[in-house]
């Protein structure tokens, strides 16, 4: 509470600063928004030689810069420590090229260099991560630094991308059939739609379409792997209702992970889309490997005073069937605002065999019963969402989205695409976003809320809050102040655990 | 003359090529514009003073003259000649769009668009005219967005229809947003309204029919520039016909390009000046009540175009440079090479560079690959064309065009408020736009 009565004083003392605005300021400013609008360095120096000089590559570049200050600190929050500030300090720069080799023929390639200064920049015990993988504060191996390379073939009826590339199957919040590529999850419960893009981990594989009048068929061989990258230990996400694995009485062993040299090991992937009008429909299936491995009961080890139990990590093959569908229309007669443009919106994702730990059995297996610790479950998730043009160029969405285990019991841990902890999961998000027409569009502010309930065990889950306010320089730089609010819930369930998470972030993008 | 402001800051070589075309209207107390009873014998013979001509039997609308007419010509005719060459030019072709907008304080925003244009039936007006019937699909344009980096693989693919004095539906619109993944079906604008902080309406991009106006003759005049650069701004890079770049010095370009064969001795180019009123029985409610239309004596080329409101006043002034594209289309193959367009109420200012334009003949493949919604997903930029025609600083953007108020005051009614009157003497004094600061743009546009 009292974070929020500092941030309305903050936001009363701007108000009258900008009030008592004088002439000689507004004509300052007036100065340096003209100077802004075309301030592109990188663009006029780097970008338009390079383009000129070779007239047949494409070059474009962004640097951003962002960052997220928690409000309130304590030293030891549930199972990990909690003595820093900043949640990022990351700066990103991002190249991308594409040289015409020939008539439908292109190489790609996106570059990316990442630096987090959280590791650095404050003083922290509970920040100690990059001493295991450099990767969390630094980009410093190829596999990173080389973000995208794949060359495209296209003719009037098919196109093929060969090489390390990302493929986006579905473009709702919570991925529902976004399936394909690993993710980067450092950020945990505040990685949304807006970052997918940046935190997607491309994969190598051959990507092919077919294209049939109004149809097209998307085939995909992947002969790479790549798992999610959760917010291990030491991270400044990293979940503080984990225990660490001693405290549990487990050996956590290496992971085994499927191998780009084993043809076995390699996923496949299909999507056949049709367009009919105002709608568009199309249908997923894929076979692929889990992006997060299970631990399986491999032995028991007596340490003198217990008995520990031996989890060796391990992905899971998943069958994935999937639907999507997009109708727009403009609903008319709408009261208040007469003709309403309205888009409507469906993906659901129906995977067999996940593979669950089965706390009971990891028991049992302690105790000397014959299992690996895991079960088998069908998950579905799915989400509606109805988007509305309101006047004022205001935007509404409303989003329920639902996962289910079928089968589930008490004693499962978390698996892909069911309910979090619970049998069935809801979270009806809501969004709305408007630009000032004032500002020209410039200013803009948008809110969305992430209440989560679920069934039977924990109902209510608590809830995210996420306020954002955005401010074009110009049409290559733009900033963002962002506030994120974790409230409610119990310190062990979805967003309630990190209830002592709020935090204050800003954002510069320069692109170019 | 406000031309003489533009002239007389011009530097070194570009002060002796303005010497040496030094025309007399630099100096001269005669006017260069006449009425239609100060026609020439030679105007005369050329000008068919007729206000009812024979109507085309199977199309009654039209003029029973067949297209594109011949001397002398009646005021409509001349208008049907101008509708020949709309914004985007009437035959298939290629190129990159470079357009931007300035406001009162100096702000800019630009973009750039690869476009790729098919025609349904034969190039020109003619084709529009009798190739097709009402409701078919004319045109198709399919916008590939260049920048802002922020834009880059957006997409829109405009559907253009024939329209009628009955079938009114002007296009049907698609856009496709990389971020979505998604193509969406847009509404078609208002014709008559500007697009979002921008000096162009819909009708100015898309054109308007020429059966939608009543014709009148006003007179005659000489036009010796239209689109001006700044003295800032003395060379730009262009891409001609997409075969690469070429640096060329901006004072020697001609407002209807280098090769046309029928300028003046001073340099200046003939016009035709054409007032066009609006139908209001077939366009009920369009802000605008009248345009008048500076028409190139040779081609009918508009090569300036002025909007008047309900009150009679000047709302919109378009100013172009041509150039001759289509080679093959010979008086008819010109194009709208740079325009600009100039809101006077709002004193906003567009522009649009139509660079790396190039002719093409789409494969039957290829047209029914491209020009589809489902196309836009596959994010294909088949063809690229490249520009580096933007503009760097706002000193460099193009100056507000001349007003001319002298010239045919009886239907020309020009009234600005004094704070725009100022920013013109200021541009008018500097060789460039003198932009206003914050504390007096308050409340403005």
């Amino acid at each position: 509470m009292l974070s929020r009565v500092r941030l309305l004083c903050a936001s009363g003392g701007l108000c009258l600063s900008l009030a008592a605005f004088s002439t000689a300021q507004a004509d300052l400013m007036s100065t340096v928004d003209r100077s802004m609008a075309t301030f592109n360095p990188a663009g006029k120096y780097v970008r338009k030689p390079i383009e000129r000089a070779v007239p047949r590559l494409n070059f474009r570049g962004a640097f951003r810069q962002w960052g997220d200050v928690l409000i309130d600190t304590d030293d030891q929050v549930g199972f990990r420590g909690q003595d820093f500030r900043f949640a990022q300090l990351q700066n990103l720069l991002e190249l991308e090229m594409s040289y015409q080799l020939g008539p439908g023929l292109e190489l790609n390639a996106v570059t990316h260099a990442l630096y987090d200064g959280v590791y650095d920049w404050q003083s922290s015990a509970a920040l100690y991560a990059d001493r295991d993988d450099r990767t969390v504060e630094l980009y410093d191996d190829a596999e990173r630094l080389m973000r995208e390379l794949y060359v495209s073939y296209r003719r009037p009826g098919f196109d093929l991308l060969l090489g390390k590339q990302q493929v986006i199957w579905g473009k709702m919040d919570g991925q529902f059939i976004d399936i394909i590529n690993g993710m980067d999850r450092r950020e945990a419960v505040q990685l949304e739609t807006e970052d997918y893009e940046l935190r997607r981990l491309p994969t190598w594989m051959a990507n092919s379409t077919f294209h049939f009048g109004r149809n097209s068929l998307q085939l995909l061989y992947i002969f790479d792997f790549e798992e999610d990258r959760q917010a291990r230990p030491g991270t400044p996400w990293h979940s503080p209702a984990i225990p660490p694995p001693n405290a549990l009485g487990q050996i956590i062993l290496p992971r085994v992970g499927p191998q780009s040299s084993d043809f076995d090991d390699h996923e496949f992937g299909m999507r056949f889309d049709r367009s009919a009008g105002a709608l568009t429909y199309g249908f997923i299936y894929a076979w692929l490997w889990d992006k997060n491995p299970v631990g399986h009961v491999v032995g028991t080890t007596n340490d003198g005073t217990s008995t520990l139990v031996n989890l060796q990590p391990r992905h899971e093959r998943l069958h994935h069937f999937g639907v999507t569908a997009d109708y727009a229309t403009t609903l008319t007669d709408i009261p208040l605002v007469g003709a309403l443009p309205s888009v409507f919106r469906v993906e659901a994702l129906w995977t067999k065999g996940v593979r669950f730990q089965d706390y009971t059995k990891v028991e049992a297996a302690r105790l000397g019963a014959d299992t690996d610790g895991t079960a088998q479950h069908d998950t579905l998730r799915m989400a509606l969402a109805a988007e509305f043009g309101l006047p004022h160029n205001t935007t509404l969405i409303f989003q329920p989205s639902l996962y289910y285990t079928f089968g589930w019991n008490p004693s499962l841990g978390y698996a892909f695409g069911g309910g979090i902890g619970d049998e069935w999961t809801l979270i009806p998000v809501v969004y709305v976003a408007r630009p000032f027409a004032f500002s020209r569009d410039r200013l803009s502010m948008n809110f969305t809320a992430f209440p989560v309930v679920s069934g039977p065990d924990k109902e209510w889950q608590g809830i995210k809050t996420k306020l954002r306010v955005k401010y074009k320089f110009s049409q290559f730089i733009s900033t963002q102040l962002v506030y994120n609010g974790y409230d409610a819930g119990r310190p062990n369930e979805f967003y309630g655990q990190y209830d002592e998470w709020d935090n204050i972030g800003w954002e510069l993008n320069y692109e170019f | 003359m406000n031309s003489e402001a533009g002239f007389r800051r011009l530097p070194g070589t570009r002060m002796l090529l303005a010497l040496l075309l030094a025309p007399a209207w630099v100096t001269a107390d005669e006017p260069t514009w006449r009425t239609v009873e100060q026609l020439t014998a030679e105007e005369q013979a050329l000008f068919d003073p007729a206000a009812e001509t024979p109507r085309d039997a199977a199309i009654p609308y039209l003029p029973a003259e067949a297209y594109p007419f011949s001397a002398p010509y009646t005021a409509e005719e001349m208008g049907y000649r101008s509708a020949e060459f709309p914004h985007i030019s009437r035959w298939t072709h290629s190129l990159i769009d470079v357009f931007g907008v300035i406001t009162s304080t100096g702000y800019i925003n630009q973009g750039m668009g690869v476009s790729y244009v098919e025609q349904t039936t034969g190039p020109g007006l003619d084709g529009y005219m009798r190739g097709l019937a009402a409701g078919d699909v004319h045109s198709k344009w399919l916008i590939y967005s260049k920048f802002p980096p922020e834009t880059e693989a957006e997409q829109q693919l405009w559907l253009v229809y024939r329209t009628d004095p009955k079938v009114t539906t002007k296009m049907d619109f698609f856009v496709y947003s990389p971020a979505m993944r998604r193509v969406r079906r847009q509404p078609q604008p208002r014709r008559d309204q500007r697009f979002p902080d921008n000096a162009q309406t819909f009708d100015d991009v898309i054109g308007r029919d020429p059966w939608e106006m009543d014709w009148k003759l006003l007179g005659v005049d000489v036009l010796y520039q239209t689109v001006r650069y700044p003295g800032t701004r003395p060379t730009i890079t262009l891409n001609h016909g997409n075969q690469g770049f070429v640096e060329e010095n901006t004072a020697a370009i001609r407002p209807m390009g280098s090769d046309y064969a029928h300028y003046r001795a001073d340099g200046g180019v003939d016009c035709w000046v054409v007032m066009g009123t609006i139908k209001p029985e077939l366009v009920p409610d369009y802000n605008e009540k009248f345009l008048i239309f500076w028409l190139d004596k040779a081609h009918f080329y508009p090569l300036r175009t002025e909007k008047y409101d309900h009150d009679g006043n000047l709302m919109m002034v378009e100013v172009r440079n041509a150039r001759h594209e289509n080679l093959a289309r010979e008086g008819f193959g010109y194009s709208a090479h740079n325009t600009v367009y100039w809101d006077i109420q709002h004193d906003i200012m567009s522009y649009s560079f139509h660079d790396g334009h190039e002719p093409v003949t789409w494969t039957e493949e290829q047209k029914g690959m491209l020009f589809t919604p489902e196309f836009m997903r596959r994010q294909w930029l088949v063809k690229p064309v490249k520009s580096l025609s933007l503009v760097e600083n706002p000193d460099h953007y193009f100056l507000r065009p001349h007003l001319d108020r002298e010239k045919f005051p009886e239907v020309r009614k020009i009234s600005l408020p004094p704070e725009l009157e100022a920013r013109i003497a200021a541009q008018e004094s500097a060789g460039h736009l003198v932009f206003d600061e914050g504390s007096a743009s308050a409340g403005g546009q």
